[in-house]
């Protein structure tokens, strides 16, 4: 991985949304399922491959109040954690080849 | 997922003991129905001499705690040699009880023990509501008394309230009333269609499970931030807002692959059900080496190398059947034959559209 990685969510994955706007993250290839809490829906959605990991965390500190300055630390575990169930995937920047 | 220990055996964790058959109160929804017994003189209670015994064979197994309940724990004869047995072996309690018998001398006894926890049966706030459904005057007041007494001596019971179509405008009330009274958590319990309980339900006396989707979700979203009381509503967990599930340890995790059931006949059992249910009952305390009731039953066996991917119907399509393990495998077996049927709960809510579809495995087209 390097600082140009790039989340992106397994077009695969479902995100279900419940009334209190928690959800579940849900892939019907293998019946892998997670809940997440609206922070995590808030990182799920912005994780279209057009945004980095900095950037989605500035993204919280605009939609939540009281973010914490671990914050981004807590962002890059919970997507590595996504990714080791294979919800997440990262594409390359084009390295200007 | 499992309870395999390192030895690749299923420790046998918990027993609940059923200690008497009898009860002091004739409660209208009471799953087990055992018969009316205002003393405890009238009908057969657990020997302590089978109590010790189970409880010898229990520990190489991987006995850690005991729950003591009934009919009513408290009517047993012997109940204070039996809080006794429980310290010397150092096991975690477990009591449920009605309170009607917790006097302060009772209530310090059950101090003594280091790592106890115990819940008081409360169905309504006033004794109008709780003693109509436990059939018995004067009930209320001693469970009131029983909780003050509990908590005089820094044991802070549980109040566990089932919820009758004619006392669920009282749930926040209760919460309320447990504060008061110094409670340290309220449990509502859900009306099980086992033996009283199923004619309460054909009698519409009951909530309906829309209803009670509902005031779980109140009890849950509206009413647990308004105290610092630990509410819980014991709906299935597919039912449940996962903040909720997110900030409750586990609770949700059911235990049945750990537990083992004595009731008061002196037999092993899947739970209390095996007072109903001949085929759930496993064998003989003292006379069967529990050793190999607990590993060589092909009940047990089953259950663990079933659970829970043979449960069928809703169960087999909820994202939380592996927490959750079907919700009641004595509950299912008692309603149909079979243990892998689903949870009655959960059936009824899919047939009614009320099963949220985002806890399903797939999604209705």
């Amino acid at each position: 991985m390097t600082d140009h990685n790039m989340p992106i969510a397994n077009p695969l994955v479902v995100l279900r949304e419940e009334f209190d706007d928690w959800a579940i993250l849900f892939n019907p290839e293998t019946a892998d399922a997670m809940g997440i809490n609206p922070v995590g829906v808030a990182v799920w959605k912005q994780m279209d491959g057009r945004h980095s990991l900095e950037e989605i965390v500035d993204d919280l500190g605009e939609r939540f109040s009281e973010v914490p300055d671990t914050a981004g630390k807590d962002v890059a575990a919970f997507v590595n954690q996504l990714v080791e169930l294979g919800f997440v995937g990262y594409e390359l920047k084009d390295s200007g080849r | 997922m499992t309870n395999l220990d390192e030895n690749n055996t299923f420790p046998l964790d918990q027993i609940y003991f059923y200690l008497t058959e009898g009860c002091n109160l004739a409660c209208r929804h009471c799953w087990l129905a055992p018969k009316f017994d205002a003393d405890g003189t009238h009908y057969p209670t657990l020997p302590v001499e089978l109590f010790e015994t189970a409880i010898r064979e229990a520990r190489p197994l991987g006995l850690t705690g005991v729950k003591l309940t009934g009919g009513e724990p408290l009517l047993h004869p012997e109940f204070l040699t039996l809080l006794e047995i429980i310290r010397q072996e150092g096991l975690e309690l477990t009591i449920e009880t009605n309170g009607v018998l917790c006097s302060p001398e009772i209530a310090s006894e059950i101090a003594k023990h280091p790592d106890c926890f115990v819940s008081v049966s409360i169905d309504g706030t006033d004794a109008e509501t709780h003693d109509r459904i436990r059939g018995v005057s004067g009930a209320f007041n001693r469970a009131q008394q029983a909780v003050r007494n509990l908590v005089a001596v820094d044991t802070h019971p549980q109040i566990i309230m089932s919820v009758l179509r004619s006392s669920a405008r009282q749930v926040d009330d209760m919460v309320r009333m447990a504060e008061q009274l110094g409670a340290s958590s309220v449990k509502f319990n859900v009306i099980q269609p086992v033996a009283r309980g199923r004619k309460l339900q054909e009698t519409a006396a009951t909530l309906t499970i829309e209803e009670l989707i509902e005031l779980g979700r109140h009890v849950e979203m509206a009413l647990a931030p308004t105290t610092n009381l630990r509410l819980v509503f014991d709906y299935p967990p597919a039912f449940r807002p996962l903040s909720c599930i997110a900030s409750s340890n586990g609770c949700d995790t059911c235990g049945i692959l750990g537990i083992l059931g004595v009731i008061a006949g002196g037999q092993y059992a899947l739970c209390g059900i095996g007072k109903h249910v001949s085929q759930l009952v496993f064998g003989e305390v003292g006379k069967d080496r529990l050793e190999t009731v607990w590993q060589e039953n092909q009940i047990l066996k089953a259950i663990r190398e079933g659970l829970p991917d043979h449960l069928g119907g809703i169960c087999a399509r909820c994202l939380m059947k592996h927490q959750c393990k079907g919700a009641c495998i004595a509950q299912n077996y008692y309603c149909t034959g079979s243990l892998w049927s689903p949870f009655w709960f959960c059936e009824v809510a899919e047939k009614e559209g009320l099963f949220p579809e985002t806890r399903l495995v797939e999604v209705a087209a």
